[in-house]
């Protein structure tokens, strides 16, 4: 049977050598929900980084000289919660052998994983979970999305500036609404101005007609509402042009409610409503023209980016430049240590990762929505540069 | 202080707000009396409804037609789910009647989803119903006037046909005592069939209108099922009169409980609920059968 070994050994021999001359495979497990309530986080995660790898290609030369093919593997948390996620990651780190975890649409989500990769030390990109604390709950981690307290505070500095001394706030019911409501009014308050009514209302509430009521009556300079994407929103800002408050001069102030990709479902109302936040989807920098091209190109003239679009965009670029420097096979605390000092090529303008926290310091836009060419759109009419995370500065990192 | 104009403000709001669920839940009492249907369905056909009208609108047809067809498609719809999946429901336990309807609004909300996508739907209104309008003492939203107009001329239509007509006598008359009516010799099933696509009809007609309040969107179906039968069961299954009641009074008691207690209005309708419950087990006006 020596001939037999001989030929399996040939075989193997020939296989190797394969292997060798193809690139080697980099895997990215990248953990979002694809279906279920919040499939459309996953999706736009997923297009994003297609279009990022149709512009830069699948590999990057590694500090070796060799190639490296970045593989993201996708997996669904069904939106089933935190211990879904859990069970992802796992299976992520021990079968599939990923070198790095991205995605994480919800707070509860990325902190779910904080345990696992400190034990393994592995650098997880969060594209969004934007709960404040987050990134102070692994050394592992580095957020390219944003945080509440850093869209809302330049929003209360910009109302301020601009002449507006009364404000409502219809905020909803759960803890980024709360987040909202604490840090827009601390803000709003301290530059001199005044809270004059605050109503929370309920997470999914369509029916704002007695909101609008108590606001007509306490007759403030605008109306602040941190809502849920979707129908909670488009309820609002109906009921605030039926009830007669867009007539009656007070001006509506959000959060990024009126994202580009969702505005189909508000009518002309939505007009000279007044948002901050840290991407605008007309913005013209060159990254952005190219990855809307791009989009375009790959899935039609109706696909529009958001912030999860960019965010995987960023977290991407941030993986590619550090596998070209460090290698496949670094240490966790080393990529980490390359990525907290890094400044981002980001469609959505200028931003670097804060060392110190491992989170995102940005420029926050202040928007304004417009019709172009029969389209409703957001046009930049402010910029506050560099936002770094409010709720950071509030509450300093412990020195042990 | 609220003054006079804004108690009728409020007024005004939760009786627009209660025409929408009386035009939607009206079928609903009615299916759930007569067949003793445990229906949680019923809001999908108010959703195929609501998306209905949205394409429609969207794509420029007329307001009204895209009502029309709004009503017709659910009712149709409705007449054949009852025929195939429901009908065999009828004499099975509660639990296949509650799995069978879930996993019903599960297929419709996937089916929306592909359709339509994860967002909501909105129906264009005709500009005339988006404005404030004029009525005397302050303005008012048009669109709530509008709800308060069709819902009591819904209402007006069917008092006339559930009390004036032989098909009302024979409806009243299986809802009391559907054996006996059988022994009389009525088709029960065609007068079932019938029913159902009535019901159906207008919860898709209600879900359109109410497009303004209770916004379509994927789970629309699983979310307001529950307001849907709380009227039901507040205004006595099988009663048409029962459930125009509970539909306002709740409509009211929502509002002006989202105005003096605006953070406790989720939990104020539920406590509503329950003192009635305790009150009227049977409901409110519940009708002769079970009275």
């Amino acid at each position: 049977m020596r001939w037999f070994a001989g030929a399996v050994a040939a075989v193997a021999l020939s296989l190797s050598a394969g292997a060798a001359s193809a690139a080697e495979v980099v895997k990215i497990g990248l953990i979002a929900d694809f279906t279920g309530a919040f499939a459309v986080w996953g999706t736009q995660f997923q297009h994003a980084i297609e279009a990022y790898q149709a512009i830069h290609g699948k590999t990057v030369k590694g500090p070796d000289g060799k190639d490296y093919e970045i593989q993201y593997v996708y997996r669904d948390n069904v939106s089933a919660g935190p211990d879904k996620t859990k069970q992802l990651a796992e299976e992520l780190i021990l079968r599939e052998k990923v070198k790095m975890l991205a995605g994480f649409d919800l707070s509860p989500h990325a902190m779910a994983v904080a345990d696992i990769v400190n034990q393994v030390k592995m650098p997880v990109i969060i594209m969004n979970a934007a709960t404040a604390s987050i990134t102070r709950n692994s050394p592992y981690f580095i957020r390219v999305s944003m945080t509440i307290p850093q869209n809302v505070v330049p929003l209360a500095q910009w109302a301020y500036k601009s002449g507006i001394r009364r404000i409502y706030m219809i905020t909803s019911d759960y803890a980024p609404g709360y987040d909202a409501a604490n840090f827009f009014s601390k803000e709003f308050t301290k530059l001199g101005g005044q809270i004059i009514g605050a109503d929370k209302s309920p997470q999914q509430e369509t029916n704002f007609g007695v909101y609008m009521e108590k606001v007509l009556q306490a007759k403030p300079d605008a109306l602040y509402m941190f809502q849920p994407a979707g129908s909670p929103s488009v309820s609002l800002v109906k009921a605030y042009t039926e009830r007669g408050l867009k007539q009656a001069g007070i001006k509506l102030l959000g959060t990024g409610e009126t994202e580009e990709f969702q505005m189909d479902a508000f009518n002309d109302d939505v007009i000279g409503t007044i948002t901050s936040f840290h991407y605008t989807e007309t913005n013209k920098t060159p990254l952005n023209v190219q990855l809307r091209a791009t989009l375009t190109k790959l899935y039609g003239p109706k696909e529009t980016p958001d912030i999860a679009s960019v965010a995987a965009w960023d977290g991407t670029d941030l993986i590619y430049r550090s596998i070209a420097v460090l290698g496949p096979n670094a240490d966790g605390d080393k990529y980490i240590d390359f990525m907290r000092h890094a400044k981002l090529n980001s469609p959505r303008g200028p931003a670097e990762i804060d060392p110190v926290e491992r989170d995102i310091v940005q420029n926050m836009y202040i928007r304004r929505v417009e019709k172009r060419d029969g389209k409703l759109v957001n046009i930049d009419i402010d910029t506050v540069p560099m936002v770094k995370d409010p709720w950071k500065l509030e509450n300093p990192p412990k020195s042990n | 202080m609220p003054s006079l104009s804004f108690a009728a403000t409020i007024i005004l709001d939760g009786i627009s707000y209660g025409m929408v669920l009386f035009i939607i839940s009206v079928g609903l009492t009615v299916t759930m009396g007569l067949m003793r249907l445990v229906n949680l369905a019923h809001g999908s056909f108010a959703m195929i409804g609501g998306y209905i009208a949205g394409y429609l609108t969207q794509n420029g047809y007329n307001f009204y037609l895209a009502l029309l067809i709004a009503s017709i498609v659910p009712g149709i719809l409705g007449g054949l789910a009852e025929v195939t999946l429901f009908r065999p429901l009828y004499r099975k336990g509660e639990l296949a009647q509650v799995l069978l309807t879930i996993g019903f609004v599960f297929v419709v909300t996937a089916a929306v989803t592909g359709i339509f996508g994860a967002f909501p739907y909105p129906v264009k209104f005709p500009d005339y119903l988006t404005r404030p309008l004029d009525i005397g003492f302050r303005t008012y939203p048009g669109y709530r006037l509008f709800l308060i107009v069709v819902g009591a001329i819904i209402a007006a239509v069917l008092w006339y046909v559930i009390e004036g007509s032989l098909f009302g006598a024979r409806l009243r008359a299986a809802v009391d005592n559907p054996r006996m009516a059988r022994a009389v010799g009525m088709n029960v099933n065609v007068l079932f069939t019938g029913t159902f696509v009535i019901g159906c009809a207008l919860a898709g007609l209600g879900g359109a209108v109410g497009a303004g309040i209770l916004s379509p969107e994927p789970s629309y179906a699983l979310k307001y099922v529950v307001l849907f039968l709380v009227v039901v069961i507040v205004g006595g299954e099988g009663s048409f009169k029962g459930s125009f009641v509970a539909a306002m009074a709740l409509g009211v008691i929502d509002t002006v409980g989202k105005y003096f207690f605006t953070e406790a209005a989720a939990y104020l309708l539920y406590a509503a609920v329950f003192v009635l419950l305790l009150w009227r087990p049977q409901g409110l006006l519940p009708p002769k059968s079970v009275a």
